[in-house]
């Protein structure tokens, strides 16, 4: 990563015939100008995915490459839980706690850096619950729903979300503002039924106090917009 | 904390428990901080400093006490340590104000915790009410009442009567609670009043036919140091309540003596399936020498349990020196706790412990000195219910998928990264140094005969009190619901005990006075579980009941076999369609075949189990059943209304109805 700041200033990029076509061997080249430089130039970056009319997916690969960012985290973690055994689950955690979901990028970059085929990655993600492959809402509204609080009302809560906001279980408001979730259990079965509104904890809620736990998220960010 | 030596623990063995000071607790877990113990623990800080009470203000984990969040107990002004439940910020000043400056207890936020006492040892000085009774509404009058009669003999400023939040006694008319000493007389009338202040107040003598005389029903031994200490210190735990003697004295043992202890404790597995724990360690003991490893399951996917996020959170160096002892029994050296994510505090505190432990020589190499090496490590869960049977856990330590594997092979044999693995569960580890401590007979005294021991269970629902009870095996299910917790809220009939989670079963009114033991649930068609306890009332219908859980398994089921994949999701149509009032009188006998093959084809436990809730709803409440297939669409829309309407709450909203594809 140390590289020149500054590229040379006529890049040279190899004729776009060679690898228009052939994801691998725009691969290869790619790699091969990272040797080069120790990173990508972004001049040639640029060229590149002038000259290829990439889609939208690879063309993020490529940025995200450019940027090393993504892949400076996900080798960040990766250090982290190196040379422990099943360290992928816990890698993951990281990821989502960074990103609050796993991104596809970041997926393949964890892929290439642990030597995992990414099938075995997306495996795992999509088997465990608490993995997301969609970017959360700005506000997380939590819906509990152990056996405790289905009893006590969790679906009239969640019938009431969905009157409110217009979304229903793990969907997000088309403003990415809010996105509600079902949960198994949080533990709270003594105050049931609970309802977690980013990351605040409310017990005994009944259908009736939706609409203010929703008034009050807002006024919280409305507020912490204003402050600054 | 410096190092934990021998030295050290054999010093504080010598000196036995120090005498408690006075102190403001606050039980801080996931629970109380939703309740807003946070904000409590803050304004007591700052009260306490603003008027210079010289108190400290402790954090401690929870007593379980789940319905009286956020709880905080004083000692202080040299009256015997109080509980209060239910406290805000705002409540504060007020009752530091009474209780330190002026020796007043807050009316109607104590909750009684001592020992009932027989005798009255000093001059009374509070005098706690409450009517137990339907309604519960004669307590201002009683209060009223004795205030009246004390001021009429001029003690009206010696004894102050109380309102209390709870008495640990129900349904036994007005309850009155003398202090201190704890006399607790029950059924009080009008006319006692004056009879309970001549003959107990004044004379201290004890009137024995009101007297309240049955023993306390809870014995707390994996919840032992929950609400006593500072999850998060470790010299809490090793100074006040014996932590690591346990090992200590282990150290100096034999591993088969050790196993020889449990042997005669007749522990068994906590976690659900009963499988006795001595054998689990001997077995993977006997193994061919090599690695092996300890697993702590903490994977509480049960929902409505929270026994094990409680104990991590509020005690979580017992369960690390219970995993440490087992560890040295089976001759392992590393050791992993496998937490639900969904409990980060727990995770926070554990991850503490670990770091304490660390620092303190506690794990590492050598320990205290005998040659033991051991470490610990954390594995977060990722919400599968299906992680918390033996083999899909270790698949998902490994990294993998949780998917369960054929036994046998079995974990004690080849289980993580195929060397011999011993999985117990959080509760169970929990116990153990306890057992240690005071003798496997001692903890045999306790329950049945095939069933030894305590078992805490989460009581919640459509339950008064919600909260955690430890129990000896044999208490039976009435007395839980109806002693402990106080029966059922707003005072409604009760229709049936869920127990054991998506994998147990209900047990109807009628069974109730079952003595609690593996085999006598079991024979009535449901397990013990991990020990979640749900209860129900006349309004709950137990078709939807059975759905609920189907549906959890049916989203939980791995999908490697097909008796369980295909099998959940057939019932689940089945009973979708019942629910509805569109089934068949053919559609029982259709559930009933699916459930056998579920049951004998499965794999793993989930899919073993995963008809239990509908076979015993089926077997207790065939008739709600055929009142939907004859009550068609009607009838189904009328039972859907009253369940989404939830406790009391007439709101008019539209069940959302299961996810069926389209024909």
């Amino acid at each position: 990563m140390n590289a020149p700041l500054q590229p040379p200033a006529a890049a040279p990029v190899p004729p776009p015939e060679a690898w228009k076509q052939d994801e691998a061997a725009l691969l290869t080249m790619l790699e091969e100008i990272e040797r080069k430089h120790g990173y990508i130039p972004h001049q040639i970056g640029d060229e590149i995915s002038r000259l290829l009319e990439v889609k939208l997916e690879r063309l993020k690969r490529i940025q995200g490459k450019l940027e090393g960012g993504v892949r400076r985290d996900v080798q960040a973690h990766v250090a982290r839980w190196r040379g422990e055994e099943g360290n992928l689950i816990m890698i993951l955690h990281a990821i989502q706690n960074q990103y609050g979901y796993v991104p596809r990028d970041v997926a393949m970059e964890l892929s290439r850096e642990l030597g995992v085929r990414l099938a075995r990655i997306y495996e795992v993600i999509t088997f465990y619950h608490y993995f997301k492959l969609q970017p959360p809402g700005k506000h997380n509204i939590t819906v509990c729903n152990g056996t405790a609080c289905y009893l006590k009302g969790a679906a009239g809560l969640l019938n009431e979300l969905r009157s409110q906001l217009g979304v229903g279980e793990g969907q997000t408001t088309p403003d990415r503002e809010f996105h509600v979730e079902v949960v198994r259990c949080i533990g709270c079965c003594g105050m049931s039924p609970a309802v977690v509104c980013d990351g605040k904890t409310h017990g005994r809620v009944k259908p009736i106090s939706i609409a203010g736990l929703i008034a009050g998220v807002r006024a919280v960010a409305a507020a912490k917009e204003a402050k600054p | 904390m410096n190092a934990v030596t021998p030295a050290v623990l054999e010093d504080i063995a010598r000196r036995g428990r120090p005498a408690p000071g006075d102190f403001v607790r606050v039980q801080l877990d996931t629970g109380g901080i939703a309740a807003g113990a946070t904000e409590v623990f803050d304004c007591l800080r700052e009260t306490v400093a603003a008027q210079q009470l010289g108190l400290p203000v402790c954090r401690v984990g929870s007593h379980g006490r789940a319905w009286a969040d956020p709880v905080v107990e004083i000692r202080a002004a040299g009256l015997a340590p109080v509980l209060y439940g239910q406290v805000t910020a705002e409540l504060v000043p007020e009752l530091l104000t009474a209780h330190v400056r002026e020796r007043r207890l807050l009316d109607d936020h104590v909750i009684a915790t001592g020992p009932r006492g027989t005798t009255i040892p000093a001059p009374v000085a509070h005098l706690l009410v409450r009517d137990t009774g339907p309604g519960e509404g004669k307590t201002q009058f009683f209060q009223f009442s004795f205030a009246e009669e004390l001021k009429r003999r001029g003690l009206a400023d010696r004894v102050q009567v109380v309102r209390a939040l709870d008495l640990g006694i129900y349904d036994e008319g007005v309850v009155v609670q003398l202090l201190p000493g704890g006399i607790t007389y029950t059924n009080v009338l009008a006319p006692d009043v004056a009879r309970i202040i001549e003959r107990s107040v004044q004379q201290q003598q004890v009137l024995d036919d009101l007297l309240w005389k049955l023993p306390e029903l809870q014995v707390r031994i994996v919840l032992r140091n929950c609400g006593e200490i500072d999850p998060e210190e470790l010299g809490d735990y090793v100074e006040r309540v014996e932590g690591y003697q346990a090992l200590h004295r282990v150290l100096a043992l034999t591993p088969e003596q050790v196993i020889a202890e449990m042997k005669v404790s007749g522990l068994r597995g906590r976690g659900g399936a009963g499988f006795p724990t001595w054998m689990k360690w001997d077995f993977t003991r006997k193994q061919p020498p090599g690695q092996r490893y300890i697993i702590c399951n903490g994977d509480e996917g049960d929902p409505g349990a929270f026994m094990d996020r409680s104990v991590l959170e509020s005690d979580p160096h017992s369960v690390l020196e219970g995993m440490m002892i087992a560890g040295y029994a089976i001759g392992a050296t590393q050791g992993y706790l496998y937490i639900r994510a969904e409990y980060p505090k727990a995770v926070e505190r554990v991850e503490r412990a670990l770091q304490q432990a660390r620092a303190a020589g506690l794990l590492g190499k050598n320990i205290l000195g005998r040659g033991f090496d051991f470490d610990a490590k954390i594995r977060l869960g990722a919400g599968a219910f299906v992680c918390g049977e033996e083999t899909a856990l270790i698949a998902s330590i490994e990294g993998r998928r949780g998917s369960p594997s054929p036994r046998p092979p079995y974990p004690s044999v080849r289980g993580l990264w195929g060397r011999p693995t011993a999985i117990n569960n959080v509760e169970t580890l929990a116990g153990v140094p306890a057992i240690i401590l005071r003798g496997g007979a001692w903890y045999a005294g306790y329950g049945t005969a095939t069933t030894r021991g305590t078992k805490v269970f989460a009581v919640t629902g459509k339950v008064k009190q919600a909260q955690l009870v430890e129990v000896p095996m044999g208490t039976t299910l009435r007395q839980i619901v109806f002693d402990i917790c106080g029966g059922v809220s707003e005072d409604r009939e009760i229709k049936a005990v869920q127990t054991g989670g998506p994998s147990g079963g209900v047990i109807p009114d009628q069974h109730l006075d079952t003595p609690v033991a593996y085999e006598t649930l079991q024979a009535l068609g449901s397990i013990m579980g991990s020990g979640g306890m749900i209860v129900m009332d006349k309004t709950d219908s137990m078709v939807d009941v059975a759905k609920f859980f189907l549906k959890f398994c049916v989203d939980e089921s791995c999908g490697k076999c097909a008796p369980c994949r295909i099998g959940g999701y057939q019932m689940l149509q089945v009973l979708d369609r019942i629910s509805r009032g569109r089934g068949a009188a053919e559609d029982i006998v259709t559930l009933r075949r699916i459930c056998l093959a579920m049951q004998k084809g499965s794999l793993c436990g989930l899919g073993q189990t995963a008809p239990n809730p509908v076979l015993s709803t089926l077997r207790y409440f065939d008739d709600e059943y055929r009142a939907y297939i004859e009550g068609g669409p009607s009838y189904a829309r009328k039972m859907a209304r009253t369940a989404a309407g939830g406790v009391g709450e007439p709101a008019p909203v539209v069940v959302t109805p299961v996810a069926v594809p389209s024909p």
